[in-house]
């Protein structure tokens, strides 16, 4: 019986092309046409590209750049911290204490990432008690001031989306699997070779899951970096809400979420070519060296 | 493993000062919304004397506990259809190639890759006009709303878990059952899915929680009388957070906790190692 | 409507000179819009069989749906921040039965904008806008007619906050309470006395640089510029306008930490900022909610400042009709009023109010209730053309401040 070879895929095809390919490519619609006079939305009987010209124009395009810089120190910061704190875990800690701090991982995304964003504001207040406490100790001269700056801006979105990125980290770490690195120790690689070698190498996967898992919804956001950040948090996700939320310009909003894409995009893109460039050499340096074994010693 | 019966080396207690480090940042701010929760004072952030007013008001306040359930309703509803489309969908990518992934993946990466804030703008106007000029009067109901909105990203999730589990997976006990012509069906349910299972369970997890913490397309796909928990943080946060938001959450710790541990010795009692439920849980 | 016939405290609430104009302006734009927005928010109207001719009928006539029948269960409030007594919303759900939600917005535009892309299913059923934006809601049909008789207790209000100019019959508002702009400041950090939008802008600029919020709402952002230049700030004129653009994005905009419309509900108690743009009632409840309250200091916007006026309406398409006409009447009656002025720090629009909230023994009232010097100096906001223009500065100053 001829079946089509999608037939099971077609339910979520269906559903993805109702409630997203649709509405999207509506707003994408949108985005060629303009706002008519003061009080309505849109409209789409002269079609130009005039509102990303507006969407780009200085003081919004300052947003874009700010908001990938966000993005993208946020992302390698996420990284920085799951890489010893994955391998840790995924390494070190016995199988029995895995689950259990595996949990641990889990449970802050269980209470509202809104209400975790409150206990940092309180924390970092001016008049909080970590203040109170780096003045006491004479840390501080006066009270804190990193409220409604840029490291606070990193700092709420790194708290936020850690998790995301230790979580597949961990997946991979775990999956290299201890035969693997034994091996490489019986080849005489000391340890920091190997996980440079061999097990960071082989958990490339999961790290390009946490990344794009951290980087891509980390460019939407824009209520952490806000409530943390204030001004200093405005990204390009504020930008596009107000333009619906307020300013009822869905023209120029359309504009910018369609930029945001294909920032998103191109980012996601010029760094899975950069991943590939530098790791490639590494990739033919190890395969040559597996062929012309066994001098272990001659190698270090 | 590694590492017992060695001895530790200064890695070894870097590693774990790294760790604990880690996880004293992850709690930091819980343990102090865990201790403003007991704030008698009128705002969250200004505590003023210890007390247990908040916990009452959330008996008092029923406004608190309906977006506490409208939350949980929804995650649930949305966490099983993404996972069933995206299991379907997960399972025909996998046993199923041909030149139509390349063209699904693309659609996938396309809906991962799109910000919430877009989907939001996108879908409201959307679900607006299939209740009010198609007539489908079921896009006026709010859960329904949240979940459409919640089930976008999850199915994709779902879909990459799902593939990637039986990718890795030879399909020789597949075509073995074929072989013994069990129908299609048959082979989906009783070889197909118990080994997509630990994928299948993890995509569902993953989709309630990020229901369960989803803001930006609720916030402008609600409607009021079905407001989910994190649209009413974001209200009350205009207005200044009330202690009560505080002990809400020091609950919702407490039952998430409590149901970690329900898992835990249920999958123990049924015989997985630690490592495997460890596995389960995290997608492998 | 015309002044002469106002009594003497209220003479500035009665700036209504303009508004026969204003009215018909809205009025004709209105009607155009309407049409384009119902035809453009059906998306691909295209393939949406039905075209919008039956949702663009129904303005002006005034045919209240709500008839005095039994109350549902619920009511849903779409309102300011904070806006309400805990007090009296529990003792309505415990006298009447209906339990209430409530949800916030910032601005104006962020009600009108969710009402109009919703149309009608939004679920909210009272909805609290400011006044000048009540023709333009009328107009797109985003407001149900209010049944006067089902609210005996409007008997209770003060006339000189009834028939407004944008709504002379009170048939789709009554005042809920109203207000001005200024601003707060810590006096241990800003030792000078501020007392102008002048001081504001230089305090901003200079010992509060980077510790300065602004309300997150377009028009006292440009208000700022306007009330500190003498310039009516509901100016037209895009010179005016482009001054103040040029200003807010370049001179102010680089010293501004955040844009809270409600510093009072954390910024002021956690001592946050050392300069806040603020709405008095909001700069009352921060201050009694401070550790130190007479750290910060209260400025009254001037030369000029404006007046604002927000009013109880009910949402087009509003599910629980009448249990938001009960609630309209139950706030309204005086047993209600001391405790909705105590908590929102608002004048109500209520008979006697302020005599009855000294009585009462109310903090801070001068933080409440304008002597009539200080209401002259006060002037009500318009949505005008430049309305559009005043939402791109704003936007524009946030990103800058951004960058």
């Amino acid at each position: 019986m001829p079946r089509p070879r999608f037939l099971l895929a077609i339910p979520a095809w269906a559903w993805l092309v109702t409630f997203f390919v649709l509405p999207v490519a509506t707003v994408v619609y949108f985005s060629f046409g303009y706002k008519p006079g003061l009080f309505g939305t849109h409209a789409t009987d002269v079609l130009s590209l005039d509102r990303y010209r507006e969407a780009l124009s200085p003081t919004f395009f300052t947003t874009f750049i700010n908001t990938l810089r966000v993005g993208i120190l946020g992302t390698l910061i996420c990284l920085l911290i799951a890489i010893p704190m994955a391998y840790w875990m995924a390494v070190k800690v016995s199988p029995n204490r895995r689950v259990f701090l595996l949990a641990l991982v889990i449970v802050p995304f269980w209470t509202n990432f809104l209400v975790r964003t409150i206990g940092w504001q309180v924390i970092l207040a001016p008049e909080g008690w970590l203040s109170g406490l780096l003045q006491s100790v004479g840390l501080r001269d006066g009270p804190l001031a990193i409220l409604y700056t840029r490291p606070a801006v990193l700092l709420g979105v790194v708290y936020n989306y850690l998790p995301l990125m230790i979580l597949p980290l961990f997946v991979a770490f775990d999956r290299v699997g201890p035969a693997l690195r034994e091996a490489s120790k019986d080849l005489g690689a000391d340890r920091w070779r190997t996980f440079t070698q061999v097990t960071l190498p082989m958990a490339r996967p999961g790290i390009i899951a946490g990344v794009l898992l951290v980087f891509i919804p980390l460019m939407g956001d824009y209520i952490t970096a806000t409530v943390l950040g204030g001004a200093r948090g405005n990204m390009v996700g504020q930008l596009v809400a107000s333009q619906f939320q307020a300013a009822q310009n869905w023209a120029l909003g359309s504009a910018m979420a369609v930029l945001l894409i294909l920032v998103i995009a191109v980012t996601v893109l010029v760094g899975a070519a950069m991943a590939y460039l530098v790791s490639w050499p590494f990739a033919r340096h190890r395969r040559l060296r597996l062929a012309d074994l066994p001098p272990a010693e001659a190698r270090t | 493993m590694s590492g017992s019966g060695e001895h530790r080396t200064l890695t070894d207690y870097l590693l774990y000062a790294w760790g604990v480090l880690v996880f004293a940042f992850l709690f930091l701010p819980i343990v102090v919304i865990i201790l403003y929760s007991f704030n008698e004072g009128r705002l969250l952030v200004a505590f003023t004397e210890f007390g247990f007013t908040p916990f009452r008001a959330i008996v008092e306040r029923p406004q608190i506990r309906s977006a506490v359930i409208v939350s949980i309703q929804t995650g649930a509803i949305a966490a099983v259809l993404a996972t069933a489309l995206g299991t379907l969908a997960g399972v025909a990518m996998a046993r199923r190639p041909g030149r139509w992934v390349f063209w699904f993946v693309l659609l996938l990466l396309l809906v991962s890759v799109t910000p919430e804030i877009v989907d939001a703008v996108a879908l409201l106007p959307w679900l607006v006009f299939l209740g009010q000029d198609v007539g489908l009067g079921i896009f006026d109901n709010g859960v329904v709303r949240l979940v459409v909105g919640h089930s976008l990203f999850s199915t994709a999730v779902v879909a990459y878990i799902v593939r990637a589990r039986l990718v890795g997976l030879d399909a020789q006990l597949e075509e073995a059952s074929a072989d013994l012509y069990a129908s299609p069906w048959t082979t989906f349910r009783r070889i197909t899915l118990p080994l997509a299972m630990p994928a299948v369970l993890a995509g569902g997890l993953l989709a309630f929680t990020l229901s369960l913490d989803n803001t930006i397309i609720s916030a402008f796909v609600q409607v009021s009388g079905t407001t989910p928990w994190p649209v009413y943080v974001l209200s009350a946060l205009r207005s200044g957070l009330r202690p009560e938001i505080a002990a809400v959450s020091t609950i919702m710790l407490l039952l998430t906790l409590l149901s970690l541990v329900l898992v835990w010795l249920v999958l123990r009692r049924a015989g997985d190692s630690d490592t495997q439920i460890a596995r389960t849980m995290t997608g492998n | 409507m015309s002044r002469a016939s106002r009594p003497r405290p209220v003479r500035v609430l009665a700036h209504s000179s303009a508004a026969p104009r204003i009215r018909s302006e809205l009025t004709r734009r209105g009607f155009l819009t309407v049409a384009a927005t119902l035809g453009g928010a059906t998306v691909l109207s295209a393939c949406g069989g039905e075209e919008s001719g039956s949702t663009a009928t129904g303005t002006g006539t005034a045919t209240p749906r709500a008839t005095g029948g039994d109350l549902e269960d619920s009511v849903s409030i779409y309102t300011w921040g904070d806006y309400d007594s805990p007090d009296v919303l529990e003792r309505f759900t415990s006298e009447l039965g209906p339990t209430i939600s409530l949800d916030s917005f910032n601005s104006n535009e962020e009600l009108i904008a969710k009402l109009v892309a919703a149309r009608g299913t939004s679920g909210y059923d009272i909805v609290v806008p400011t006044g000048q934006f009540i023709p333009q809601m009328i107009e797109n049909d985003l407001l149900e007619p209010l049944n006067k008789d089902l609210i005996p207790n409007l008997e209770h209000m003060d006339e000189n906050f009834l028939g407004r100019a944008w709504d002379p019959e009170n048939q789709w508002s009554i005042c809920k309470a109203w207000g001005t702009t200024g601003f707060v400041y810590d006096n241990t950090v800003i030792t000078r006395e501020l007392t102008t939008w002048n001081d504001f802008i230089d305090a901003a600029q200079n010992e509060a640089s980077g510790r300065t919020s602004l309300l997150d709402d377009p028009a006292e952002l440009t208000g700022i510029y306007f009330w500190a230049n003498g310039i009516d700030w509901t100016t037209e004129d895009e010179a005016d306008l482009q001054a103040a653009e040029d200003f807010l994005v370049n001179d102010m905009a680089p010293h501004i930490a955040a844009f809270d419309s409600y510093p009072g509900g954390s910024a002021i108690p956690q001592g946050t900022h050392v300069l806040m743009q603020s709405w008095n009632g909001d700069a009352r409840i921060g201050i009694m909610e401070s550790p130190e309250p007479e750290r910060w200091t209260w400025v009254l916007g001037a030369p000029a400042t404006e007046l604002w006026m927000d009013n109880w309406c009910i949402a087009k398409g509003a599910p629980n009709i009448e249990a938001a006409h009960a609630f309209i009447d139950f706030v309204l009656h005086p047993d209600q009023v001391i405790d909705q002025v105590d908590y929102i720090g608002y004048h109500t629009g209520a008979a006697d109010v302020e005599a009855r909230a000294q009585e009462a023994g109310l903090e801070m009232l001068d933080l409440v209730f304008f002597t009539d010097e200080q209401v002259a100096t006060m002037q009500e906001g318009e949505v005008n053309s430049a309305q559009q223009r005043i939402v791109d500065i704003w936007n524009r100053t946030k990103a800058a401040a951004g960058a």
